[in-house]
């Protein structure tokens, strides 16, 4: 701006504000006016949202979805656009660029234009900045990973979405029909995406399955069920009940006390379904432990093709064609069979009738009826007169796709003998031939788990038993067995070994983890310590056996006592000698080396007590509390024990009776004193001490 | 009496005049988009009001920060309209800073004799965002935390020095208590008197240089 | 700056001039409108100043309206192992909430009985500074060893400085224990 036009605005200005009104009391009076407004809006949002408080700050919560306060989240937003090294410009360029813009606007706009038509540059900034800002906020709020508010009422699967997927794939997955999403998530995919497999577990994707199939089975359940019950509750129940819960409303027995609304009528089939598939995930195997497995038994067959079986599940009872036995038996068969039928205890003579009828279908299974009239009319009738479920009416497409799919995979599975075999050829080694597990010899003082018991297997399906076998598990020291993964075995085989393992499932070998020593932090003497942990290798008087021998002189002699320590500490590789030091105490290892000093079998002939490893606990115990810090003798040492005491030593090795140490003990001592004063010591540990003192009071 | 008064103070402090000079001074027209300073200005004074009051309740300690916050919000008589003002006030702030910087570029009112006024305002903006993200740490919440995190990882980014300038701004790799407490001295002593004088320089150049008028179309 | 005509800021001569009259009708019709925005100013102010002034005053008083927990009976342990004729010495833990914070005292309390049923409960805390006094069996008297103050066993001053009893506790027995209270 020339001088000139300054001179011009200011006169111009001068004018204006000749021609204005005074500061006080009007403009005052709408500054107020303005402020008081303002002052009535924070009032109400103070008293109607109130200011929150969320728990406590947890830096270890992982869970927790971080944002900045919404004047940022514009910022936040940008970044969305500059990833990677870009970031920079995001964060630092743009923002730099903005405040410097800002500052110099005096300097860049040195026109006497005022009005922002005559200002287009600036103006259209400005407006576009704006624009931006709002329109990046508002992006931040809608992309805002659904679960903040889910996550808070506990919904695990969307903090689980949002812990994992969420970072990439946002607040939401497109799925293609047909897609086997479990797979996806446990193997990846090509695109980059890791295999899930090691982080979470069978359940967790299958969870995660249901969710993505059904997001808004996430938000039904939130609207509709949360109030009164977890997820977890939902999705262990079973698809009829869910199903039934859906449709009968309050006539479902566990709703008929709940004032719940009219489910069918306000949930739209879509959402029932979306429902559904949430809570059961449309996971075969899941759901054929669920549904099928109590009738049909764990083992899959299946023949036919697909429809047809799809269309088996779909009619469920409808499927068979039971002849009418009215015409071709007696009444008094068909009444035998039904006795049979409802109670086979009872009536062992039908099993012949039965097995003459009724088992070319049936096989071994005895059908179930309500009541002997029941039973009577089925087997007179003959139809559709099992309880097959019309599954039809109770899952949902997508989960009898699941079943289905399952089904022709599982029944394709290789049979269990050889992969009895090949376990034992394979795995044995570590996991022992009943997968009891035991020391793992890659790692020391590690102890494998048991891999048989049913907790382990629920805990996993078949796709993640493969992962394992075929990509071992590195962290544990289990080397791959895939041959893909350079390992001895082809895909084939792993299947044979993992079905084999699933058998154990309904069958467990193993129940209790393996007599992994009940930690005996309470023992304290060296000997019992021994008996339970040593023994079963080296003897219960260290003659050896699987283990070493402590017996002899040579041995005792060859190993001094810290390397005793540090074997028992730190184990031996590659022997069923584990690191201890991860169960015992050092105190407790240190009694262990003090013991089997005693079984010295080449010392005394009995193993004559010694001061370290049987007379020190009992001073300890009964003497040091006094006899170790307040003078006189002193009983914590060995050095001291021999040297210290009030008129001469205490002890004279060799000379039990004269001791004066055994003579306040046994109450011979000429001035009358006994020790201790609170009561005697036991016979056992005075005999103890005795037989010390005359063995020539060693120390070891 | 207060006539009396008025005169004896006069003499002494001037104070007519300069009451002329800001309350009777004259104003072109002007529309209510200019009332957007004066509410600034005043949600100031609410959140230096109820700012004060929460400091006496409040302890910038992570074991008990968020004790008193609760104890603020819960059961302290009212405590819940201090802070829910303050919490309240403290978006209301940003929001009337960006709309009365708006207004001043649409109005071009940052043109001469206003660049310096125009200069003070853009450093009381960022002022203002920076009492906002040092306060929202201080309730020590899951949310307060995690969007310090965020909000001190974004700044990481900054080239060269950005890992150096998070550890200073956090005292350390992490959050921690000598972060809450830094935040706390910056949010309660450092801002508010860098707040302060620039406010008052900004107001006072308000005053002297007088409102703009309404520019019109053509001008 | 440059020079201006007249009073900086376009002041006009008379401050007052928007409520001098320009005509009659004029006159009212400013002064009614002054009046009613300079009442609208003060009643605004004054609702903002009272909606936040007003709380302030309950906000910041509001701990001292808060109860301690001072007024319960502080439970000192069994009746019975209070000894006729002499003074037992007895500790209590007093919780004492403060605002978010809970703190833990110990509260010392001599207690005495003549018969067996009425018990007599003394603070140890000298009336004169807040030393702590001890009971001195062979003088029958509780000594304060800061100013040598002496108590009689019913807590009333009979040496020394301090100016008044020692702090007395209401008792009571329920089931063999014994309860004291602030009076």
């Amino acid at each position: 701006m020339k001088s000139e036009e300054r001179e011009e605005y200011l006169k111009e200005y001068d004018e204006k504000k000749k021609k204005g009104v005074p500061f006080w009391p009007d403009i005052i009076f709408k500054d107020v006016l303005v402020s008081f407004l303002l002052f009535l809006i924070l009032v109400a949002l103070a008293y109607f949202l109130g200011s929150s408080l969320e728990e406590i700050a947890d830096p270890s919560d992982a869970n927790y979805t971080p944002r900045p306060e919404w004047y940022f989240l514009f910022l936040f937003q940008l970044l969305k656009f500059f990833p990677g090294d870009l970031e920079v410009v995001g964060v630092i360029v743009l923002p730099v660029i903005a405040i410097i813009f800002l500052i110099l606007l005096p300097w860049t706009d040195r026109s006497k234009r005022r009005h922002p038509s005559g200002r287009p540059v600036v103006t259209g900034i400005t407006v576009a900045g704006l624009v931006a800002a709002i329109f990046l906020t508002v992006q931040a709020i809608e992309e805002a990973p659904l679960p903040a508010s889910a996550t808070a009422e506990g919904d695990r699967v969307a903090a689980l979405y949002v812990e994992n997927c969420a970072g990439c794939h946002g607040p939401t997955v497109i799925v293609a029909p047909g897609t086997d999403l479990f797979a996806v998530i446990s193997a990846g995919t090509h695109e980059g995406m890791p295999s899930w497999n090691s982080d979470l577990s069978a359940d967790e994707i299958d969870a995660l399955v249901g969710f993505l199939l059904a997001p808004n089975g996430n938000e039904v359940f939130a609207a509709a069920c949360a109030e009164c019950h977890t997820l977890d509750q939902l999705i262990e129940a079973d698809a009829i009940d869910l199903r039934s819960a859906l449709e009968l409303g309050t006539g479902f027995a566990p709703h008929a006390d709940a004032a719940i609304p009219d489910w069918k009528g306000l949930l739209s089939a879509a959402e029932q379904a979306q429902l559904l598939n949430f809570l059961t995930a449309p996971d075969g195997q899941r759901l054929w432990t669920q549904l099928c497995a109590a009738c049909h038994g764990r083992s899959v067959a299946v023949s036919g093709d697909e429809a047809a079986l799809r269309d088996l599940i779909v009619k469920g009872g409808g499927h068979l064609d039971m002849p009418a036995f009215g015409g071709t038996l007696v009444d008094t068969d068909i009444q035998a069979l039904a006795i049979y039928v409802m109670d086979q205890t009872a009536y062992p003579a039908g099993e012949g009738l039965f097995a003459q009828h009724c088992s070319s279908c049936h096989a071994q299974r005895v059908p179930t009826a309500g009541s002997l009239d029941e039973a009577v009319a089925a087997i007179a009738r003959g139809g559709a007169h099992e309880d097959m479920p019309v599954w039809g009416e109770i899952l949902t497409d997508e989960q009898i796709g699941a079943l289905v799919a399952y089904v022709f995979q599982a029944a394709d599975l290789p049979d269990l003998a050889g992969g009895e075999d090949l376990f034992a050829q394979n795995c044995a080694a570590c996991h022992g031939e009943l997968g009891e597990g035991g020391p793992n010899p890659a790692r020391a003082g590690d102890i494998i788990a048991p891999i048989s018991t049913a907790e382990y297997l629920r805990t996993r399906d078949d796709q993640t038993l493969r992962a394992i076998v075929s990509q071992g598990q590195p962290n544990f020291g289990m080397s791959p067995f895939g041959d893909s993964f350079g390992g001895p075995l082809n895909d084939e085989q792993i299947d044979t070994i993992v079905a084999f393992l699933r058998a154990w499932e309904a069958d467990p070998p193993v129940e209790l983890p393996p007599d992994v020593p009940a930690v005996p932090q309470s023992t304290s003497s060296g000997r019992e310590v021994y008996q339970q942990l040593c023994a079963q290798c080296h003897g219960d008087r260290g003659q050896g056996g699987i283990g070493t021998a402590f017996g002899e002189q040579a041995w005792q002699s060859a190993n001094s006592d810290s390397a005793i320590f540090d074997a028992i500490n730190l184990g031996h590789e590659a022997t069923a000698m584990i690191a201890w030091g991860e169960i015992l105490t050092s105190q407790q290892i240190e009694q262990l080396v003090a013991y089997i000093r005693t079984l010295n079998s080449s010392g005394s002939a009995t193993g004559a007590p010694t001061f370290v490893g049987d007379v020190l606990p009992i001073f300890q115990a009964s003497c040091a509390a006094c006899h170790g810090s307040l003078g006189g003798w002193t009983g914590t040492n060995y050095e001291d024990a021999l040297n210290t005491g009030e008129g001469g030593p205490t002890i004279l090795p060799g000379d039990p009776d004269n001791s004066r140490l055994v003579q306040t003990l046994v109450g011979t001592h000429p001035d009358g004193i006994v020790m201790p004063p609170s009561g005697a010591l036991s016979d056992t540990d005075v005999q103890t001490i005795v037989d010390w003192i005359a063995a020539g009071a060693p120390e070891r | 009496m207060a006539t009396r008064f008025g005169d004896w103070l006069n003499e002494r402090s001037g104070w007519r005049a300069a009451y002329t000079m800001v309350f009777l001074r004259k104003i072109p027209k002007i529309n209510w988009a200019y009332t957007l300073g004066s509410a600034t200005l005043f949600a100031m004074i609410i959140q230096i009001v109820t700012g004060i009051l929460l400091t006496l309740y409040y302890v910038p300690d992570p074991q008990l920060a968020y004790a008193s916050v609760g104890y603020i919000t819960n059961e302290l008589p009212f405590g819940w309209l201090i802070r829910g003002l303050h919490h309240w006030g403290a978006s209301a702030m940003v929001l009337l800073v960006v709309l009365h910087m708006v207004r001043v570029i649409i109005y071009g009112a940052y043109k001469y004799p206003r660049e310096f006024t125009w200069i003070t305002g853009v450093a009381l903006l960022l002022l203002t965002f920076s009492f906002g993200f040092t306060g929202y740490l201080l309730p020590w919440d899951q949310r307060a935390y995690w969007a310090t995190v965020v909000g001190t990882q974004i700044g990481e980014v900054t080239p060269v020095v950005g890992d150096t300038l998070r550890a200073v701004m956090l005292g350390g790799e992490e959050i921690s208590g000598l972060t809450l407490s830094r935040f706390y001295g910056a949010h309660v002593w450092v801002l508010p008197s860098v707040l302060l004088l620039l406010v008052g320089i900004h107001i006072y150049l308000v005053i002297r240089n007088g409102i703009t008028s309404v520019p019109k179309r053509g001008e | 700056m440059v020079e201006e005509k007249g009073h900086p800021n376009g002041i006009d001569e008379q401050p007052a001039t928007d409520a001098k009259p320009k005509a009659g009708e004029d006159l009212d019709h400013r002064v009614s409108r002054r009046k009613l925005l300079v009442t609208g100013v003060g009643v605004m102010s004054g609702a903002i100043a009272a909606t936040v002034g007003v709380p302030a005053i309950f906000y910041v008083a509001g701990p001292a309206q808060e109860q301690g927990g001072e007024q319960d009976w502080i439970r000192l342990g069994t009746a019975s192992s209070i000894e006729t004729g002499t003074q037992t010495l007895m500790k209590a833990t007093v919780e004492r909430r403060a605002g978010y914070l809970t703190t833990t005292e110990e509260l010392s309390v001599f207690v005495s009985t003549e018969n067996g049923a009425d018990f007599v409960a003394l603070s140890n805390i000298c009336t004169h500074l807040g030393c702590r006094v001890r009971w001195v069996d062979d003088q029958n008297a509780f000594f304060c060893p800061c100013h040598n103050a002496v108590f009689g066993p019913d807590g009333t001053v009979l040496e020394g400085p301090p100016p008044r009893p020692l702090d007395r506790f209401e008792t009571k027995v329920e089931d063999g224990q014994i309860f004291i209270r602030r009076t």
